[in-house]
């Protein structure tokens, strides 16, 4: 059993044989706290790179994507008895030492969920594409895509259900889902590194774009007026 | 010389026939073989007396009544379909959590075929009722009732 204070790292990977490796020791030499690499059905060694680095891997026999990769990483933390939960991207992008700017606020109580947010590295576009879904959802977040968070019990044990289990991307659709339940998110300013591999899995061509844009677009509409909770202060 | 009847007829039977075949081979699971069975009856019912569409229609004020066929079928189509991706959507959300039990699982028998199970965890506390391998309930920590749920 876990101890309660010791926060669980979850890195969701797809073919990132190349950088994961790295990542896992990084954090596992920073922090001496259990490492899970989710391996979203990679088709080169990406699982076995990270076992060999000394994550747990949990081998998904059908690619759920991103979301589906991480939700299955919160699933696995709460039936091992963690109260919190870090992701971070597989390619290089986030610093692991800049995981404790993120659990700082949630061992404050200041908020339920914690992002890292580089707004700076996002594209033309993608300034254009998160503005859209500020505009649309309401929400105040700098950084709606990071994938660097932390995620608190009650967040945790949220965002592990059913009801987002349907969810195909980690941004809107889960922002939405925290605050419809009242929880806080806030962001945290960090460093992060041009990715050094591979390219990002929803902005990659421009039928993918569109086709996230309108699934998301339309997840925010059917959520209009439904169950809003104030948003908190600055979340 | 075929008269209309006897097509209609020849239609309404083929179909109920083939429909019912395929219950009966078991081709079909409980609430769609019950939606199938239903359409059968209908059809052959159709098939054997074409003219109740035009009582049909005249009591409901259509001047024309193979329009009256022709939007019930076509809605009823509509309505299948809806009803079919509704319950594909449930399949999918029901996969997903499987795909994601089976990853938690495949890393548990990694973990304790590498290392035995700590006496600590195997000892005390409810176990999960669902898990009914006695290695996973042995590796698995007892969840909160309101995690167990959400499972």
């Amino acid at each position: 059993m876990a101890e309660p204070d010791c926060p669980i790292v979850l890195i969701p990977a797809h073919n990132e044989e190349a950088t994961v490796g790295t990542i896992v020791a990084q954090v596992r030499l920073l922090w001496s706290c259990p490492v899970v690499v989710i391996d979203d059905c990679s088709s080169d060694t990406t699982a076995q790179v990270a076992r060999n680095a000394g994550a747990t891997v949990l081998p998904l026999t059908l690619q759920l994507g991103a979301w589906g990769a991480i939700q299955t990483g919160l699933r696995y933390a709460l039936r091992q008895g963690y109260r919190t939960a870090i992701t971070l991207d597989a390619d290089g992008q986030h610093e692991p030492q800049d995981i404790s700017l993120l659990l700082q606020p949630l061992i404050d109580g200041q908020a339920a969920v914690a992002i890292g947010a580089f707004p700076e590295r996002a594209s033309r576009a993608r300034r254009i594409a998160w503005n859209y879904f500020r505009w649309l959802t309401g929400l105040k977040l700098e950084d709606i895509t990071s994938g660097f968070r932390a995620y608190n019990h009650t967040a945790m044990t949220v965002l592990a259900s059913r009801e987002a289990s349907l969810l195909d991307y980690q941004d809107v659709g889960v922002l939405l889902i925290l605050r419809r339940k009242g929880l806080h998110t806030i962001e945290v300013p960090v460093a992060m590194q041009p990715r050094v591999l591979g390219a990002s899995r929803v902005f990659r061509s421009w039928w993918v774009v569109g086709k996230y844009m309108l699934q998301t677009s339309l997840l925010c509409l059917a959520r209009v007026g439904y169950n809003h909770l104030p948003p908190a202060a600055d979340d | 010389m075929i008269t209309y009847q006897l097509t209609s007829m020849a239609i309404g039977i083929g179909l109920a026939a083939i429909i019912l075949f395929l219950v009966r081979r078991d081709h079909l699971h409980g609430p769609y073989a019950i939606w199938w069975i239903g359409t059968a009856a209908t059809v052959a019912l159709l098939g054997l007396f074409p003219r109740l569409f035009d009582v049909l229609a005249s009591k409901m004020g259509v001047s024309y009544p193979p329009v009256l066929a022709i939007v019930l079928g076509f809605s009823l189509l509509l309505l299948k379909m809806l009803t079919m991706d509704l319950d594909r959507s449930r399949q999918e959300r029901l996969i997903r959590r499987l795909a994601q039990r089976l990853a938690m699982l495949e890393a548990q028998e990694i973990s304790s075929s590498t290392q035995p199970p700590s006496p600590s965890r195997t000892k005390g506390g409810e176990r999960n009722p669902e898990t009914t391998e006695p290695e996973l309930a042995a590796a698995s920590p007892p969840l909160p009732q309101g995690e167990r749920d959400r499972e």
